[in-house]
Parts: C-alpha cells; sequence; structure tokens
C-alpha cells in the first residue's frame, strides 16, 4: 500500500483550473521531487495535501486512509509536515522556542521537545542563535529554522515547498545535507523545487506538472529529458 | 400616516448615517483598519458647528463648512500622527498592526470624549437649526425644516463624493491603493497621500454629518458613540471597503431603527443594530458588497 | 522541567519582578493607614485582575477583545443576583460568578474564533454593549441603572484588602505555571502566527477558546469579589470606558508581560485618584499615555525600565524582519 496516494485531485478557483485530476503516488521511504513551471499547481497541490485548501474532487489517502478535507492540525498529528514558501515562523518566539512549539503539539512532552530541539539545532547549525528571536533571524536561518520544525517529530511524510529559493549556498549545503541522510534512514519527502541541479542531486525520482495535471512521473534523468517536460518548460519550439 | 411618517424618517436617519458610514468605509479600504474614534470625529463636528454658532454669532450656514473644516483637519492630524505606523514600516508591532489600529484608535476616542468633556463642560447644547422653519408639508408627509434642508445638504455630499471617488484623478489613485497598495506605489503613486486624503475626508464627512444631526441629537461628549456604533454596522452590513454598499445598509439599518422603534421595542431600538452586526461577522463578514474578510 | 532557556529567564524575570510588586502592596497598609486610600488599593486590584486576565487574552494570545470590562460586570451582577434574590453569600456566589463569566466566556469564543484585529473587536465590542444594555434595561429583574445592593464579606477593610490581594497572588502563580508549561508556547504561536501553529498541529479552536474561557473567568472573579468589597453593583461596570481603561493599564505597564498589568493597574488606578483631586482629568491623560505608548514604546514601562538598566544579552525590542 502506498503510502501517500494522490487521485483524481482537481481544484478550480472561479474560472482557473488550478488541478486538473491530478494523480501520482509515493511509497514510504520515497524521495520524490515535484517540479513544473509557474502556475503549474504545485503549491496548490501541496496545499491540498497540508489541508489548506479543499479539493474539488479526488481523494487523497495517507496510508489507505482518505485525509482529504482534514484541517491542518490534525493533518499535522498524522504526521503530514510542510514548509511553506513563504517562510512563516513564530517571529516573538526565540528559535529554541519555535521549534518546541512543534515538538510539544506533536506529542512530547516539554523535556523530551528540549533535548529534541537541542540535537536539530545542532544538525542544523544553528545553535549559535538559538535563543534569538526568529523574526530576528535573517531569511536564511528562518527557512532552516521552519525546515527544523518539521522533523521535530520525524513525520510520516515531509512537503517542502521551495526549500532551497533565495538561500545561501551554505544553508542550502546543510538543508540537502540533512535532507538526504534523514531519507537514508527512511524519511518519505516531496520536494517543490525550481532549482533543478539539486532534484537532480537528491531525488531519484520526479513527477512534472504543467497546468495542473502531471505529464511526467519516473526517475530524475527520464523526467529532464522527457519531451513533454521539455515542452512545459521552454515551449514547442526547443523541444 | 403612520407607516409613511417612519419610513421618511427612516430614510432621512438612513442618509445621515450614510455621511458617516462612507468615512468608515473609505478607511477600512485604504488602511484596512476600523477607525474606532469615528464617533468623536462626528462629535467634533457636531461641537464645531454649534459652538461656533453660537458663542460667534454666525449663521449656521457658516457654521456648517467651519465644522467640515475642522473635521478635515482633525482627520489630516491623526492619520499624519497615528496612522503612518500602519504602513511606513514601523515594525515595533509587527504583524500585529491590526492590533495597533484597535488600541490607538480606541484609545484615540476616549482621549477625545474625555478632553471635550474637560474643555467644553459635559452639558448638552442644542444645535442650531439650518432654517426655522420647522413644519414643511409635501403631499401626506410633514418633516422638520432642518431635516429636510439636512438631508437634501447630504445627499448632494454623498452624491458629491462618489462622483469624485469615481471619476476624478485623486479618487482612481484612491481606488488603486485600496485595492493593492504595493501595485499602486510601484506604478508611482503617492500611497501616503492617498491614506492622508482618505482619512481628512472621511474625518469631514463625520463632522459635517455631526452638524447636521446637532440639532436632533444635542451635542455631549459621547453623542458620537451610538452613530459610531451604528456606522460599524453599516459598514459590516454593506461590505468593509465598499461605498455603494454603504449607503444602501445605511438607508437599510435607519428605516429598520426607524419601523423597529415603534413596533418593536423604542427602548432596545439600538441594539438592533449590533444584533446585526454579530451576526454578518459571523457568517457573512465581507456583508452585502464587500471584498472577502481578509485573509492572514 | 524547568530549563535556564531565555524564555523561562524572561518568565522568572517578570514574575519576580510582580512579587517584589504584591509584596509591597502587602506591607504597605502599615504606612498608609487612612481607609480611603486602603480602598483605591483594593479598586486597583481588581482592575489588575481585569488586566491580567486581558492581557492572557490580548498579550499572550493575541487576541484584542473589548469585553473585559463586560465579563467582570457579568460576574459582580451574578453574585448580585444570587444574593438579591436567593439570599446566598459570597461562598455561592463567587464561585457561581466564575462559572458563569467563564461558560459565557467559552461561548463567546467559540463564536469568534475565525475573526481577528478589527473584525474580532467589533464583535467583542457589541457583545460588551448589548450585556450592558440588557442588564440596564431589564429594570425589573436588575434594577437597572439603579443597581444593585450585595452584601459583605467581611467587617474590616483590610481583610478584603488582603483577600484581593491572596487572589492576586494565586493568579499569578497559576499564570506562571501556565505560561512555563506547553500551553504557553501554544498561546504565543498563535500569536505569532496562527496558519503557521496550525500546521504545525497546535490545536487552534482548543488553546483559543481556553484563552477566552480563562480570561472571562478571572473578570468574572474580579468582578464578583469587588461587588463584594463595594457591596453594590450597576451597569457602569461594563462600560466601554471601564474596559478603555483595563486595556490603558496593560499598554502602560507593558502588554505581553507578567508583570505589566499588575504595575499597569495599581499605578494607573492610584495615579488617576491623585488626579481626581485636580479635577478628573484621568481618562485624558490615560488615553494619552496609551496612544504615546502604542505609538513609541510597545513595551510599556516594563521595557523602558528594562532598558534604562540595560539588561545585556536581552533580545532587542520585539522587531521584525518579515511580515
Amino acid at each position: 500500500m502506498p503510502c501517500l496516494a494522490i487521485d483524481h485531485v482537481s481544484k478550480s478557483f472561479g474560472g482557473l483550473k488550478a488541478l486538473d485530476n491530478a494523480s501520482f503516488s509515493l511509497e514510504a521511504g520515497e524521495l520524490v521531487g515535484l517540479i513544473g513551471p509557474n502556475g503549474s499547481g504545485k503549491t496548490t497541490l501541496l496545499n491540498i495535501l497540508s489541508g489548506h485548501l479543499s479539493c474539488d474532487s479526488g481523494t487523497v489517502r495517507l496510508d489507505g486512509k482518505p485525509i482529504t478535507g482534514l484541517h491542518p492540525e490534525a493533518l499535522a498529528r498524522r504526521g503530514v509536515l510542510r514548509m511553506f514558501q513563504l517562510t512563516r515562523s513564530f517571529p516573538r518566539m526565540s528559535a529554541f522556542d519555535n521549534l518546541l512549539v512543534t515538538g510539544c503539539a506533536l506529542g512530547l512532552t516539554l523535556p523530551g521537545a528540549e533535548k529534541r530541539a537541542l540535537g536539530l539545532l545542532e544538525d542544523l547549525s544553528l545553535t549559535r542563535i538559538m535563543n534569538l528571536n526568529a523574526g530576528q533571524l535573517s531569511g536564511g536561518q528562518q527557512k532552516l529554522l521552519e525546515f527544523g520544525s518539521c522533523f521535530m517529530v520525524p513525520p510520516r511524510i515531509a512537503l517542502l515547498d521551495e526549500p532551497f529559493a533565495a538561500v545561501h549556498p551554505t544553508l542550502k549545503e546543510i538543508m540537502s545535507g540533512f535532507i538526504r541522510r534523514r531519507h537514508a534512514e527512511g524519511q518519505t519527502f516531496i520536494v517543490v523545487s525550481h532549482d533543478l541541479p539539486v532534484i537532480v542531486e537528491l531525488c531519484p525520482r520526479s513527477v512534472c506538472m504543467n497546468a495542473g495535471r502531471v505529464i511526467a512521473d519516473e526517475s530524475t534523468r527520464a523526467v529532464l529529458t522527457d519531451k513533454v517536460v521539455i515542452e512545459a518548460y521552454l515551449g514547442e519550439a526547443a523541444a | 400616516m403612520l407607516t409613511l411618517d417612519l419610513l421618511i424618517n427612516g430614510l432621512v436617519i438612513g442618509v445621515f448615517y450614510a455621511l458617516m458610514a462612507i468615512g468608515l468605509s473609505l478607511i477600512f479600504g485604504i488602511l484596512k483598519v476600523v477607525n474606532f474614534a469615528h464617533g468623536e470625529f462626528y462629535m467634533v463636528g457636531a461641537y464645531a458647528y454649534t459652538l461656533s454658532a453660537l458663542s460667534l454669532g454666525i449663521s449656521p450656514w457658516l457654521s456648517l463648512p467651519f465644522a467640515l473644516l475642522v473635521g478635515l483637519l482633525l482627520g489630516l492630524v491623526v492619520e499624519r500622527l497615528l496612522m503612518r505606523p500602519l504602513y511606513s514600516g514601523y515594525t515595533s508591532w509587527g504583524v500585529m498592526r491590526d492590533e495597533y489600529a484597535v488600541i490607538v484608535t480606541f484609545a484615540l476616542s476616549i482621549f477625545l470624549i474625555n478632553i471635550v468633556d474637560k474643555v467644553v463642560g459635559p452639558y448638552a447644547y442644542k444645535g442650531p437649526a439650518l432654517i426655522n422653519i420647522s413644519r414643511i408639508t409635501i403631499g401626506p408627509v410633514a418633516i422638520s425644516g432642518h431635516r429636510l434642508v439636512a438631508a437634501l445638504l447630504a445627499v448632494a455630499i454623498i452624491v458629491v463624493v462618489a462622483l469624485i471617488i469615481r471619476y476624478t484623478f485623486w479618487g482612481r489613485q484612491i481606488q488603486a491603493v485600496s485595492q493593492n497598495r504595493l501595485g499602486a506605489s510601484l506604478a508611482g503613486i503617492d500611497t501616503a497621500k492617498a491614506s492622508a486624503i482618505v482619512f481628512s475626508l472621511a474625518g469631514g464627512l463625520a463632522a459635517v454629518s455631526g452638524a447636521l444631526l446637532a440639532n436632533i441629537f444635542n451635542p455631549t461628549p459621547d453623542v458620537g458613540v451610538f452613530p459610531a456604533i451604528k456606522s460599524y454596522v453599516i459598514v459590516v452590513l454593506g461590505g468593509m471597503g465598499s461605498v455603494p454598499g454603504s449607503i444602501i445598509a445605511s438607508i437599510i439599518l435607519g428605516v429598520l431603527e426607524s419601523f423597529g422603534g415603534v413596533y418593536i421595542s423604542y427602548q432596545y431600538r439600538d441594539t438592533f443594530g449590533l444584533f446585526i452586526l454579530v451576526l454578518f461577522l459571523l457568517f457573512r463578514p465581507q456583508g452585502l458588497f464587500g471584498e472577502k474578510a481578509r485573509e492572514v | 522541567m524547568a530549563s535556564a532557556h531565555p524564555i523561562n529567564r524572561k518568565l522568572q524575570t517578570e514574575f519576580a519582578a510582580s512579587l517584589v510588586l504584591l509584596a509591597f502592596v502587602g506591607v504597605l497598609p502599615a504606612f498608609v493607614t487612612n481607609a480611603y486610600w486602603q480602598g483605591v488599593v483594593v479598586v486597583s486590584m481588581y482592575f489588575a485582575m481585569l488586566a491580567v486576565a486581558w492581557n492572557i487574552l490580548a498579550g499572550y494570545t493575541g487576541q484584542f477583545s473589548l469585553a473585559p470590562a463586560a465579563f467582570g460586570m457579568i460576574g459582580a451582577y451574578t453574585t448580585g443576583l444570587l444574593s438579591y434574590y436567593y439570599g446566598l453569600t459570597a461562598i455561592v456566589g463567587v464561585p457561581a460568578a466564575i462559572v458563569v463569566a467563564g461558560v459565557i466566556g467559552l461561548v463567546l469564543g467559540r463564536i469568534v474564533l475565525r475573526l481577528r484585529g478589527p473584525y474580532l473587536a467589533l464583535t467583542t465590542l457589541s457583545f460588551a454593549e448589548i450585556m450592558r444594555l440588557v442588564i440596564s434595561n431589564s429594570i425589573d429583574f436588575t434594577r437597572g441603572d439603579l443597581g444593585l445592593n450585595v452584601p459583605g464579606i467581611f467587617d474590616s477593610r483590610l481583610a478584603y484588602y488582603y483577600m484581593m490581594l491572596a487572589v492576586l497572588l494565586a493568579i499569578q502563580v497559576g499564570l506562571f505555571y501556565l505560561l512555563r508549561s506547553r500551553a504557553g508556547l501554544y498561546l504565543r504561536a498563535i500569536r505569532d502566527d496562527e496558519i503557521a501553529a496550525a500546521s504545525r498541529g497546535v490545536l487552534i479552536v482548543y488553546w483559543k477558546t481556553f484563552a477566552f474561557t480563562l480570561s472571562a473567568a478571572i473578570c468574572g472573579l474580579a468582578g464578583a469579589l469587588y461587588g463584594h468589597f463595594a457591596q453594590f453593583v450597576s451597569p457602569e461596570l461594563g462600560l466601554l470606558s471601564q474596559t478603555g481603561v483595563v486595556i490603558s493599564m496593560v499598554v502602560i505597564g507593558g502588554l505581553g508581560t507578567m508583570v505589566g498589568p499588575i504595575g499597569g493597574a495599581l499605578l494607573v488606578y492610584v495615579l488617576s485618584e491623585f488626579l481626581r483631586d485636580f479635577g478628573n482629568y484621568q481618562l485624558v491623560v490615560f488615553a494619552f499615555l496609551v496612544i504615546i505608548f502604542a505609538r513609541f514604546f510597545r513595551e510599556g514601562l516594563w521595557g523602558l525600565l528594562l532598558a534604562a538598566f540595560g539588561r545585556p544579552g536581552r533580545p532587542a525590542a520585539a522587531a521584525t524582519a518579515a511580515e
């Protein structure tokens, strides 16, 4: 049984069809890249997966159980954790507390969460700034912090929305190193990104979307040389 | 005939409410905040009109533009001093800009009420009438001369303002900033100026409303409190940020109160609006015509 | 459970400061033997409880309600009406006030869940005014503006004084433990970014409702105690201007701190009594101060105090880079 099964999901905003019968599925432990030109529906799909939007039709199943229509809190508690494209953190709480919130909300005790958080901060080289308020951190550090929050309690599936966008190469390294290590331990990921080199490096498999549909779903190398995909990005002439 | 009387009465009151509500709606449209001191702009206008006529002995017809001027000025000063932080990158309140606006305008309201109470005294004055005919009969309806003239003036002002917003250069800038502040500024519009104009205009409109009603609701320091609450009801009912919505909602509320005061309960007539407000806020916060309640 | 990390240090400092303040209030009657001024401090403790309650809701959870005074009035009338109609004393009246105010707070909290900022303010304002008007107009039931006489509890003024102080102390201690716990994390997370909090698994509905209920219950308790002290309750307790006073106390003292509400309440109310001798300028002054503080000194007097004594390593006044 696949870990995540997206089945003919559609979503329209007024007249605009953002998602058009999108379908694909993931097995547990996969690291999948989700790519596609702007406006292809990637973020909309992620919003539906994390409960921030409801779909018009279709179902999403986590470990066989339908999760369509659940609120973000409920999904987080089932292990669907997400990073936002525009970083969201708790600006007036310290970086340390930012991590504690997720840990405790997902069932850790306070001392347990504190221990976890310290470990994560270490892993992400953020120990130095752990007592600063999140609002005082640089954009990249905030992004790293939000990234770390997803892993306070190992999620069933981590949804990363443009984690590498506008991030310093060093932080990018830290994040991708972290992703690789966790993946080796069996963590399931969906990574949305425009940064194709990183996707090639990290993700064995990629799903490409365009105009709300899934147009390719195979190994990353194959996806990137797929005529349909190139056409989507660059137009017919280039293909 | 009672029904017609009540209807006319309601329409007239509705028109006055509209003057206040339009300003509040415009403020919300451009700054995305509710001005909790709006009732005090009304109050200041009422006092400016009444006191200038009574103590300076000038004609009420001169006091009226004076009240307008005072309102315009007050609105401008408040915007400059207190509303700037909402959009000028002042980060002390960070994401809690709405809450800053609530606190500051709420405090401003209390400040104005009490300072007028100290400076002018708590006793009610009676606002002079614009014309001294106490009863004009038009067909089956009798109405006081002042009310008629005031209502006509109010309608004229509303029409002028609506035309300005829709068709003039400044009006279109205000529309642009209301729809998309960042985009408007990128297009070269001076958003600070637009905000200042709106706040000033709102102050002026509320002040005129207070002045016109000074003859009916005698100016006291807290005379603006209930009109303000009515305005909140209207603005939510009509849709925050929608001027036509406010106008329509004002008429509805005026008529509702007029009939409700006689047929349901005179005592609780001020609470009808509050109940409507709560119902709309809960079930249809965008009101009848407004923009969707803002998501975070 | 207690670690040495800074939020606990910040809380501990603020809590300690508030204990110092309360201790000061405790020994005050040794120097201030005038019954009138002792009464002033008692009333300021009533306001301090309202301020603490409002601060929980607004300062720590980000819900700027305009109803604290209304809940105080509800609590006062609960105990007042119970004694008026059934002859019940404070032993029953005060707990009943807590429960009634808490339940109404829970319902209101559930109703306003999806509202923020001005929408929340407008709804709570309407609620407060409706409550006040209903009590004021139900002359047959509540005697309206004439008010109700409420039996006292003690014979000596000092007894009331120390009762209020004890209750305030208990509330502060409870609050301290609450804020250090996971609940404190959730409330502040909701305040900072509700959407992010939801996506991290925080039960928004539960905790917002919790904050509303707790705040309302504390206000109800304060109102009931005040009612028994003043031996009189009237709808004026629920006036919007009273809420304005409460808000001014918190903003001036320091919004979102453990010591701000108490310090602000004591300062503002005692000062207002002094000002009364010079002719009733209290509300003008305090409204003005609120505007100044909100505009320029968001951290309140407590923040100014800390800045003046230059705490090293303390995070700079909340400045956010992202909006």
